[in-house]
C-alpha cells in the first residue's frame, strides 16, 4: 500500500548525472522504454535509473511491512470469524507484498537485509499515513478499504512502468489486492448501514483518516528535469494531482452514497473541468510527520526493530555458509 | 454431554485458541517468508474451528460466532497448552510441532469416523494438515541440530512443554462411549501414535527427550478449567463483537 | 514502555527511547532460491519470483505460502539462484539464443532427450545430465518452462536448448538449470494445495454488498 512516486524528495539540484553516461548505451536504453519494452536486470541502465527505481521500490516494499501494522492492530479483535479470518489474510498480504517489492528491489543490486537495516535506522522513507493510530476497528476498516483503493490506483499505474521485475511484482499484488478492496469495501459498508454504534464508529474514523487520506498522493508534483525524466523513463507513470483526482472520482461517491460524510466543506467536483476541488491539505504537518514528528512514526519503527531483534537468532540459527547470497534474478 | 458435542467442542475450541494465539505473531515474525507461512497455518485452524462449529450448530448449537465470541473461560474445553501465549518464537514453534503432530494423526483418524460428517471435514484437511506438519517437521530438525543457543533454547521450550502437550489428551467421561461408537479411537491411542511419530523425528536432532509418560500431564482443560491466559484472551478477541451485540460486522 | 493501541505490542514491551541497534558486522542473510509453480495439471511451470532461505527444504516451505496460497496450484519448484544459467536479454522481437557463441558445424549437438535409450545410457555415463530450459518470451513476463535437455555443461545446455527449442521466436531469454538442482513438490504431495480454492474469505468474489447499499439508499433517500 503505496502512494506514489514521491518527487519532493528528489535531489533539489539538477545534477542528473547524464552527462557522465556513454551517450550510445544511453541512446539504446531510451529508445527500448520508447519501444514500449520493459527494462531487465541484466540491461545497462543509467545511475540516475538504479537509483531512483531503487528508492522508489524500496520505500514501497517499507510501506507494505510498516502498513501491516496499524491492521495488525486489530488482527486479535476482528469481530466474527468471516472478518477475523479475512483480517489475518489481508495483514498476512501486506507482509506478502513487502517480500515481493524488497526482491524487485534487490535485483537492483541492494541487498534485503540492508534495506529492513535503513528502515530500523530511520534512514528510509514509507508512506506517510502509516504514521497515524488507528484507535477503533473502524479506523482499521477505513484503511483497508480507502487506503488500499489509492494504493490500488498508483500501483496500476506503476504496472505500466519500464522496469520488469516491478512489474511482475505488481501485476501479483494488484490481483491480490482486488480481495483488500472488496473486504475493507464491505466492512464500510457494514458499518455506515448498521447499527447507531457502528455509524458513529464509522464516521468518527472517516472524519480522523481524511485528511491522511488527501496527502495519501503526496503534494503537487514540482516540475523538474527530474521529474520530466523520471517520467521519460517510465519510473513515474502519472502525477501526484492525477492520482488523487482518479482517486476522489472514483471513491468519493461510494462514501457518499452509504451516508457517511466527508469533513471538508469544499470537496466538489467541478463537473465542467472533471477536476475535483478541497481544501488544500496541511502540507506544513504533512512534513513535520514524514520527518519523524507523527503520532505513531516511534511505535512503527520500535515495532520492526523488535521484530527484527527477536528473531535474530533464528536467522543466526539457520545461516548456513552453503547458500552464498547472490543477486535474485527476475 | 452427548459424546459428539464433547469431543467436537474440544477440537474446535483448540483449534480456535491456538489460531488466535499464532495470529498474534502476524508481521512479528523471524524471517518475512516465515511470517506468511506461520499466518497460512493460523488461518487454517480458524477454518477448522469454524467448520467444526459448524457441526456443532448442526447438531443444534447456537451459531458458530456465537459459541467462539460469547463464552467465557470456564465454558471452554481446550487444552491449557494452547492458551498460552506466544512467548519467543522457539515456544511458538514447539508447540506447533507438539499440537500439530497430534492434531494431523487425530485428524487422520477421524477420518474413519462413524459420524461421517466429521469424517468427512477430516478428510478434506489432510492436505492441508501435511503442509502444518512437514513446516514443523522442517523447523523442528533445522533449529533442534542448529547453534548451541537454537539446541538450547529448543531444549528448554520444549522440557516446558511436553507436560501441557500431555494435557491435549487428557479424557472426559463421554471417552468410554466416544469410542465404543466408532466416533474416535480414544485419547490414549491417539497419544501412542503421537510419542511414536514426535520421537521419530526428535531423534533426528541433538534435543533431549525426557521420558514423557513419566511427566505429569496439565490437565483441566477439557473440565474448563483454564491458565490465567484464557480470559484476557477472550476479552480481547471479542472487544469489538461484544460492543453491540446486535451489530452485522 | 511505547502504549500502543495495539495488544500484540503492549505485551512486546517496546521500550520509548531504544537504544540504537548494534551495529553489524556482515550481512548474515540467507541465500536465495527462485521458485516456479503449475497453476493446473498438464500446464508448464511458469517463473513467480525469489524467497530467502538456509536450504532447499526450508525454501520450499516458504515458496508454498508466498506464492501458491492465494490462487490454485498444482505443483512447486525451487531452486539455488546461483544454479541458474542466464543468457544475455534481447529485445522483444528478437531470440537470445542469437547471442550464444557459434559452434563449428561438426561439433553442433543434435538434439534433446529424444534419443533412443542405449544412446541416454551412454551420455549420462559419460558425464551428462538433464537441464530444464526455461523462456522469457517478453520483456516484463515471466519464465516459463519449455522443456529438458541434456547436456555435459550449462553452457552445452544452452546450445543443445537452441537446436531443439530456437525455432520458438522471439526469446527475450533463456534460463538453463541441471534438473538436479531443484527441489519439485512430489505428485502424491498435490493435497498440499487442495483446499487453497475454498478458501473464499480471501477472494475478492464473495464479497458481495450491492444489495446492502440499494437498501440503504432505499431507505435513506435523503442522503448523497
Amino acid at each position: 500500500m503505496y502512494g506514489s512516486a514521491s518527487t519532493h524528495d528528489l535531489p533539489t539540484s539538477a545534477a542528473t548525472g547524464l552527462e557522465n553516461e556513454d551517450p550510445i548505451l544511453l541512446a539504446e536504453f531510451e529508445a527500448r522504454i520508447g519501444r514500449g519494452e520493459k527494462i531487465e536486470p541484466g540491461d545497462w541502465m543509467p545511475a540516475l535509473y538504479r537509483k531512483q527505481l531503487t528508492r522508489m521500490i524500496e520505500q514501497h516494499a517499507h510501506s507494505e511491512i510498516i502498513g501491516s501494522l496499524p491492521e495488525g492492530t486489530w488482527i486479535t479483535r476482528a469481530p466474527g470469524f468471516r472478518r477475523k479470518m479475512a483480517q489475518m489474510a489481508k495483514v498476512q498480504d501486506e507482509v506478502g507484498h513487502a517480500q515481493l517489492l524488497y526482491s524487485a528491489a534487490e535485483t537492483l543490486g541492494k541487498t534485503r537485509e540492508q534495506m529492513l537495516i535503513d528502515l530500523i535506522n530511520g534512514k528510509s522513507k514509507y508512506s506517510n499515513v502509516f504514521n497515524y493510530p488507528t484507535p477503533t476497528w473502524a479506523d482499521s476498516n477505513v484503511i483497508s478499504w480507502l487506503i488500499d483503493a489509492g494504493a490500488i490506483v498508483n500501483q496500476l499505474a506503476n504496472a505500466k512502468g519500464s522496469y520488469g521485475p516491478y512489474c511482475r511484482a505488481l501485476d501479483r499484488i494488484c490481483a491480490e489486492e482486488a480481495f483488500h478492496l472488496k473486504y475493507g469495501h464491505d466492512a464500510v459498508v457494514h458499518m455506515a448501514t448498521g447499527t447507531p454504534i457502528q455509524r458513529k464508529m464509522m464516521q468518527e474514523a472517516l472524519n480522523r483518516w481524511w485528511p491522511a487520506i488527501m496527502t495519501f498522493f503526496g503534494p503537487s508534483d514540482k516540475m523538474s528535469v527530474h521529474t520530466e525524466i523520471l517520467m521519460r523513463w517510465k519510473v513515474k507513470m502519472a502525477s501526484n494531482d492525477e492520482c488523487r483526482n482518479q482517486f476522489l472520482d472514483m471513491y468519493v461517491p461510494k462514501i457518499w452514497e452509504i451516508g457517511l460524510t466527508l469533513p471538508d466543506a469544499n470537496l466538489r467536483k467541478n463537473e465542467e473541468t472533471g477536476v475535483w476541488e478541497f481544501t488544500e491539505p496541511d502540507w506544513e504537518d504533512f512534513k513535520r510527520v514524514i520527518n519523524g514528528d507523527g503520532p505513531c512514526n516511534a511505535e512503527r519503527i520500535a515495532v520492526r526493530r523488535a521484530a527484527e531483534e527477536n528473531g535474530a537468532w533464528v536467522r543466526r540459527a539457520l545461516l548456513t555458509p552453503k547458500t552464498q547470497y547472490v543477486r535474485p534474478l527476475a | 454431554m452427548d459424546p459428539k458435542l464433547d469431543l467436537l467442542y474440544r477440537l474446535a475450541d483448540d483449534q480456535l485458541i491456538l489460531g488466535h494465539r499464532n495470529s498474534e505473531w502476524n508481521g512479528l515474525g523471524p524471517i518475512l517468508e516465515e511470517d506468511i507461512a506461520f499466518s497460512s497455518m493460523a488461518q487454517d485452524k480458524l477454518g477448522h474451528s469454524l467448520q467444526l462449529y459448524t457441526l456443532l450448530h448442526q447438531l443444534g448449537e447456537t451459531e458458530p460466532d456465537t459459541v467462539a465470541f460469547t463464552r467465557n473461560a470456564d465454558q471452554f474445553h481446550c487444552c491449557q497448552l494452547v492458551e498460552l501465549p506466544i512467548g519467543e518464537y522457539d515456544f511458538s514453534l514447539t508447540r506447533h510441532f507438539l499440537f500439530d503432530h497430534a492434531e494431523l494423526l487425530r485428524f487422520e483418524a477421524l477420518a474413519g469416523s462413524s459420524y461421517e460428517p466429521l469424517a468427512q471435514v477430516a478428510r478434506k484437511l489432510r492436505g492441508e494438515l501435511k503442509y502444518h506438519a512437514l513446516h514443523a517437521n522442517t523447523w523442528m530438525k533445522r533449529l533442534g541440530t542448529a547453534t548451541d543457543e537454537a539446541i538450547e533454547r529448543m531444549q528448554r521450550s520444549l522440557d516446558f512443554t511436553l507436560p501441557y502437550a500431555l494435557g491435549i489428551f487428557e479424557k472426559t467421561d463421554a471417552e468410554a462411549e466416544i469410542i465404543s461408537s466408532g466416533l474416535f479411537v480414544g485419547e490414549d491411542e491417539l497419544r501412542g501414535r503421537w510419542l511414536e511419530s514426535i520421537s521419530k523425528v526428535l531423534s533426528q536432532t541433538a534435543l533431549q527427550v525426557p521420558d514423557v509418560l513419566s511427566l505429569t500431564p496439565v490437565f483441566g482443560g477439557r473440565e474448563g478449567q483454564h491458565t490465567e491466559f484464557l480470559q484476557p484472551l477472550l476479552d480481547e478477541m471479542a472487544e469489538v463483537f461484544r460492543l453491540d451485540p446486535t451489530a452485522d460486522w | 514502555m511505547i502504549n500502543s493501541h495495539d495488544p500484540r505490542m503492549n505485551r512486546l514491551g517496546l521500550p520509548d527511547a531504544p537504544e540504537a541497534p548494534a551495529a553489524k558486522g556482515a550481512l548474515d542473510q540467507f541465500g536465495t532460491y527462485e521458485v516456479f509453480h503449475q497453476k493446473k495439471e498438464g500446464a508448464p511451470f511458469v517463473y513467480v519470483g525469489p524467497v530467502h532461505a538456509p536450504e532447499a527444504d526450508v525454501a520450499f516451505l516458504f515458496a508454498k505460502e508466498q506464492y501458491s496460497r492465494r490462487f490454485a496450484c498444482t505443483g512447486m519448484w525451487v531452486v539455488p539462484t546461483a544454479a541458474i544459467t542466464v543468457t544475455a536479454y534481447v529485445g522483444d522481437q528478437e531470440s537470445a539464443y542469437d547471442t550464444l557463441p557459434l559452434l563449428p558445424k561438426s561439433s553442433a549437438p543434435a538434439a534433446g532427450l529424444a534419443d533412443d535409450t542405449a544412446a541416454a545410457e551412454a551420455a549420462y555415463a559419460a558425464g551428462e545430465e538433464d537441464y530444464d530450459i526455461f523462456h522469457l518470451k517478453k520483456r516484463g513476463k515471466a519464465h516459463q518452462h519449455v522443456g529438458k535437455v541434456r547436456a555435459s555443461s550449462p553452457a552445452d545446455a544452452l546450445q543443445v536448448a537452441k537446436g531443439v527449442f530456437g525455432e520458438l521466436r522471439p526469446v527475450a531469454n533463456v534460463w538453463a538449470v541441471r534438473a538436479a538442482d531443484f527441489l519439485r513438490s512430489e505428485d502424491e504431495d498435490r493435497d498440499i494445495w487442495t483446499t487453497t480454492p475454498e478458501k473464499k474469505y480471501r477472494d475478492a468474489i464473495s464479497y458481495k454488498v450491492q444489495d446492502r447499499i440499494e437498501k440503504f439508499k432505499a431507505e435513506n433517500p435523503q442522503s448523497h
